[in-house]
């Protein structure tokens, strides 16, 4: 089983759209996929047309007297599952300090899955937080979704930062990606050519801007289902899903996580 | 069957369209594209899946093929896998550690398809308010489709209902719907065994062992027909995939039952008219010499890689040769064996046979054991041969010659096929008791003849492969160390014969042969 986070510090920035879509082509390829929604708002889990509440609450989830397995919910599609958002998970932080190792009880709860899934991937609020760290140390990759700007840039060094001021982290998988372009602005391109030579990790596929992304909360599926392969963002997704995953079998950290 | 996986069976003439009615006015339904599924059924001439409680699908849904083992009436699979070539021999399975055990099931033997079920399956997704699928319904129409036997037509309909994860409350609630309001009960039949019965067939429609229930005080003659009509059957199941060629164990039973048929015709003696049994054993004779050309290449393509096991390393690609020779030869005996199958001589002999053993035995009939009950006459036929083998096997010196071997085997068979006919007179026990230990002794004995034969075979063939000029220095000396080999063999069981006739022969064994068969006889003659 092999987890990836979609993160980013700063909010709207697409990585719900990221996990939900790459979700739905795991599942289609033929893996047995969860995605949870650790994100109170559960956009997610809108998407899938779940009710966004968790039996017990974070309480009984976090504490792990709630079987996980228990929670999940089969999605619409084959092979694609997930374990919805509830309101209580905005108290998740103070929970999970109650833990005696309060950056590992994610990894912790998701190792029984293991027998089910062979991809989980998390979708993460927007912050920095005891949540982030848990999904840090639990993941083979960490997807940072970022539209090109300054400011951008900016968030991905304070990332770096924290990761390699925290033990067991300067391993973590980072894979950024430009989410969002909009090619007719000068300002993306630019960084588009400068920021990847200061992240090697950087991943080549870009997400594009188009409104077909946004119908998502209209038609409640993933893009992939409603857009055929010959749209250009299905198409950019789908390549991104293949980098990702050739990305997680070559790095070091599968030797190790998991 | 899964507890949230369940299929209903659909009565005919059911209103479909009421059951989608009864459930709209619960639920909105999303309905799926119609899409076709196409389930093969596999399993080996004998049936050994299925006589192991087993079934193997192959499925074509879509374009995906999966290949799935499962339990009988158990839709959960013990294996499921893709398929990306088509099933026959154990070899040819997808690896894994599961198929190994499927593979051992299997053996020597090939799958070969039973029948096909066709299904038209229509897709209803039971959804909430947010319009998401809280449970599918699949109505699946079926057809079987026999292509062997050019036989098709409707099977029951079925519907499954599945439930998606988080939501078996509603699961359970469709569950009731359908039992409770619509009165649909679950299906208990197999699908496959619904298919078979309806193209007419029963599973396992096929054994070559003897099964017999015997009346021991029926006439002989009638019951030897009993017997004969058996074996014929047996032959008759085998010629078309003996023709086609599809597995050696078609042949292999074929002859075997051939042989029986005539071990019959001459062992349970003095049954039927001398001209009939004069006939027919020269006519079965004549099956078991066109036959065996081809099922000794059998032999040999399927001990190949035993022989060349037995060889030093370095030398086995040497025996290569052999085996191209043997394939490049094969075409041709298979060629002529499916001629004499298909001459009006063959389907002669076993239409006017057929047509003798089913006609009434005469009412009365100066044939000597005709009219005589049937356990007289096995136990006279039993205890005669018994003591014949005893006493061949007892003038057995290291010095006899090997004709008196080969004299003793005869024997020996024809007194096993003779308790194998008649094993349901006897006590089950015992019986199986002899049968096992003839066996140990026609081992030892047909391990030296048959490996002589084969020396002598081998050697024949390596000429023949010099004259085609097909074998090098190398290969014509590798068979020879194979020909020493099986001589080596040979001589073996020579020197074994001794010990193991004289475990045949103990105090024992006479005791039991006697208590069976000589004491009833007596008993039998007091009556
Ligand atoms: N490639 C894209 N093109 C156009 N719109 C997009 C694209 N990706 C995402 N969006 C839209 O932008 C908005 C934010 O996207 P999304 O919810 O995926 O971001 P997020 O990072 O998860 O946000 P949050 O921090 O609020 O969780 C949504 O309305 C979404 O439909
Ligand atoms: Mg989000």
């Amino acid at each position: 089983m092999k987890i990836i986070a979609s993160y980013n510090i700063k909010g709207g920035v697409g990585k719900t759209a990221t996990a939900v879509n790459l979700a739905y082509l795991s599942a289609r390829e033929g893996y047995r996929t969860l995605i949870w929604d650790l994100d109170p708002q559960g956009a997610a889990t809108y998407y899938f047309r779940v009710k966004p509440k968790v039996k017990g609450g974070t309480k009984a989830l976090v504490s792990g007297h709630q079987d996980l397995d228990d929670l999940v919910k089969g999605t619409d599609f084959e092979r694609l599952d997930l374990l919805p958002a509830d309101f209580s998970y905005r108290n998740m932080d103070l929970l999970l300090e109650d833990n005696k190792r309060p950056t590992k009880q994610l990894q912790k709860l998701l190792a029984p899955m293991a027998i089910a899934y062979d991809y989980v991937f998390l979708d993460c609020p927007p912050s920095i937080s005891l949540v982030s760290e848990n999904v840090f140390r639990a993941s083979h990759a960490l997807l940072v979704p970022m539209i090109p700007t300054t400011l951008s840039a900016r968030t991905l060094a304070q990332l770096q930062d924290f990761l390699e001021g925290h033990d067991g982290l300067g391993k973590t998988n980072l894979m950024p990606f430009f989410s969002m372009v909009d090619r007719r602005k000068h300002l993306h391109l630019h960084l588009m050519e400068s920021l990847p030579q200061s992240f090697p990790s950087f991943l080549k596929t870009s997400i594009p801007y188009a409104t077909e992304v946004e119908r998502m909360g209209i038609t409640r599926m993933p893009l992939p289902a409603y857009a055929p392969s010959s749209n250009p963002v299905t198409r950019a997704y789908e390549a991104l899903w293949q980098e990702i995953k050739a990305g997680i079998k070559g790095s070091a950290m599968w030797a190790t996580a998991g | 069957m899964n507890e949230f996986d369940q299929a209903y069976l659909v009565p005919d003439g059911t209103d479909l369209q009421g059951i989608k009615d009864a459930l709209e006015a619960r639920c909105r339904i999303g309905e799926d594209e119609p899409r076709h599924l196409l389930r093969r059924f596999h399993d080996t001439f004998d049936w050994s899946l299925y006589l192991a409680g087993g079934v193997l699908e192959e499925r074509i849904d879509g374009h995906q093929r999966v290949m799935m083992w499962r339990d009988l009436n158990d839709e959960v699979p013990v294996l499921a896998c893709e398929l990306d070539r088509d099933l026959g021999f154990a070899a040819d399975l997808p690896p894994g550690p599961d198929t190994e055990r499927l593979a051992r099931l299997l053996g020597i033997r090939r799958l070969l398809p039973l029948l096909d079920v066709h299904s038209r399956i229509l897709t209803w997704r039971l959804l909430n308010e947010d319009d998401k699928t809280i449970a599918r319904l699949e109505l699946e129409q079926n057809r079987y489709d026999d292509k062997a036997r050019e036989r098709q037509g409707p099977i029951s309909t079925r519907l499954r209902l599945h439930a998606v994860k988080g939501y078996e409350a509603d699961f359970r609630d469709t569950a009731r719907l359908l039992n409770e309001e619509l009165g649909l009960s679950l299906v208990r039949t197999e699908l496959l065994l619904e298919a078979l019965a309806s193209a007419g067939r029963k599973p396992g429609d096929y054994s070559s062992q003897l099964n017999f229930r015997l009346d021991p005080d029926r006439r002989a003659d009638a019951t030897t027909k009993e017997i004969l009509l058996h074996l014929l059957n047996t032959i008759e199941v085998n010629v078309p995939g003996t023709r086609d060629n599809l597995d050696s164990e078609f042949l292999h039973d074929l002859r075997v039952a051939v042989r029986r048929t005539r071990s019959a015709l001459t062992q349970i003696k003095d049954v039927f008219a001398p001209d009939v049994v004069e006939q027919y054993k020269d006519a079965f004779g004549w099956i078991g010499e066109f036959t065996g050309p081809v099922r000794d290449l059998d032999v040999y393509l399927l001990d190949f890689n035993a022989y060349q096991a037995c060889l030093p390393e370095p030398l086995r690609p040497h025996l290569e040769p052999l085996r191209d020779f043997i394939h490049a030869h094969y075409g041709e005996e298979q060629k002529n064996l499916v001629e004499h199958l298909d001459s009006k001589r063959f389907r002669d002999l076993l239409r006017d046979w057929r047509a003798f053993l089913e006609a009434p035995v005469p009412e009365s009939s100066v044939v000597p054991n005709a009219m005589r009950p049937v356990m007289a006459v096995a136990n006279d036929r039993i205890w005669t041969m018994y003591r014949r083998v005893r006493k061949e096997g007892r003038a057995m010196t290291p010095a006899s010659p090997a004709e008196d071997m080969h004299e003793l085997r005869k024997s020996c068979k024809k007194l096993r096929y003779l308790i194998e006919f008649f094993d349901s007179l006897y006590p089950k026990q015992e019986v199986r008791q002899l049968v096992k230990l003839l066996k140990v002794l026609l081992d030892n004995l047909g391990k030296f003849q048959d490996l002589a034969v084969q020396a002598d075979h081998l050697r024949e063939m390596a000429q023949r492969m010099r004259d085609e000029d097909r074998a090098s220095t190398d290969t014509l000396l590798t068979m020879g160390i194979l020909v020493g080999d099986l001589l080596e063999h040979q001589h073996r069981a020579r020197e074994e014969f001794a010990e193991i006739f004289a475990g045949f022969d103990s105090d024992e064994h006479q005791g039991l042969f006697k208590s069976l068969f000589d004491a009833q006889k007596r008993q039998g003659k007091g009556a």
